[in-house]
């Protein structure tokens, strides 16, 4: 293991959802703002960007969607 | 010519090995001068699409440069024109610099925390009134609402800082408090030779709250330590 892989720690959770939804948060929610305007699906949710500095969404509701989504399949 | 912009980086005269970037573009290095590069693709003239793995081939990027040094992430999305790109970093270059000189040897460690709120314990009056009386109770939990997030802000750094310490060189909290649950997350800029220490130190303090749950990531690139408080919009009439 490098040192650069990530670590997730959380007994209730799902690693590798929340692995991925943490990169994702990390990528889209974060990091330096240069120019941009974009629209963003991942997992079937649309996060949205406007003039990338207002997000509708976040890891905590894109994971509160996959929960409700797997209790009613 | 448009590039798309993984980040910004010190001292990467070249890639540790070949990377392929957003819609599986070559990833190059643009210098602007004997310490600062921006790590780029070319970005064609239909863009790119966005999706899943268009934003994890961003990370492995930044990760990848991670390993080399300590960058400044861009944003996903971030396609500008080397004009634009020359004209940021000419303009910015004293703030940049000081962002690096701070994340430096950094990582980012993150820390989120799930804390549900007893519903019995919760004394909301009844609404027994009209539109008027709903409006001002509704009114009245949100000001609730903000009081008791700053209060969990504050008493959740000061808890973070008990437990972690001088490991902490730069910390970010948001709390967002709902009837039902309250919602933290930390982002914590340490050292890269801190990082089982964080993890040990972090391990043993969420023994202490078995009535939360804990989720701890990292080491992350500094995703949010490496924004520079800019009006760059303006500049090019990106709203």
């Amino acid at each position: 293991m490098s040192d650069f892989d990530q670590i997730i720690v959380g007994e209730e959770w799902e690693n590798t959802d929340l692995s991925l939804l943490e990169t994702l948060d990390h990528v889209l929610n974060r990091g330096l703002v240069i120019a941009g305007e974009i629209t963003i699906s991942v997992a079937d949710i649309d996060l949205i960007f406007v003039g990338l500095n207002v997000l509708v969404s976040s890891v905590e509701t894109a994971h509160e969607v996959l929960r409700n989504r797997q209790a009613t399949e | 010519m448009r590039l798309y912009v993984y980040c910004l980086a010190e001292g990467v005269e070249r890639l540790n090995k070949t990377l392929h970037g957003v819609s599986g573009a070559a990833v190059r290095i643009v210098e602007f001068d004997e310490a600062l590069s921006a790590i780029v693709s070319v970005c064609g003239s239909d863009g790119f699409q966005v999706n899943r793995k268009n934003a994890l081939a961003h990370h492995e990027v930044v990760r990848s440069i991670t390993e080399q040094t300590t960058p400044l992430p861009a944003r996903f999305g971030t396609v500008v024109t080397i004009e634009q790109l020359r004209n940021y970093v000419s303009i910015h270059q004293q703030a940049i610099k000081a962002k690096f000189a701070h994340v430096r040897g950094g990582v980012e460690m993150t820390v989120r925390m799930i804390h549900s709120i007893d519903a019995n314990t919760s004394q909301e009056p009844e609404n027994a009134g009209g539109p008027g009386t709903a409006f001002l109770l509704d009114k009245r939990r949100e000001i609730l609402r903000d009081e008791a997030g700053a209060a969990q802000k504050g008493q959740l750094s000061a808890w973070l800082r008990e437990k972690l310490g001088d490991l902490i060189k730069e910390e970010k909290i948001s709390v967002t408090p709902s009837d039902t649950v309250i919602l933290a997350r930390a982002d914590h800029l340490i050292e890269r030779v801190n990082v089982q220490e964080y993890r040990t130190k972090m391990a043993k303090a969420v023994v202490e709250r078995p009535e939360t749950r804990f989720m701890v990531s990292g080491p992350w690139p500094p995703y949010s330590f490496a924004n520079i408080e800019l009006e760059f919009s303006r500049q090019f009439g990106v709203s």
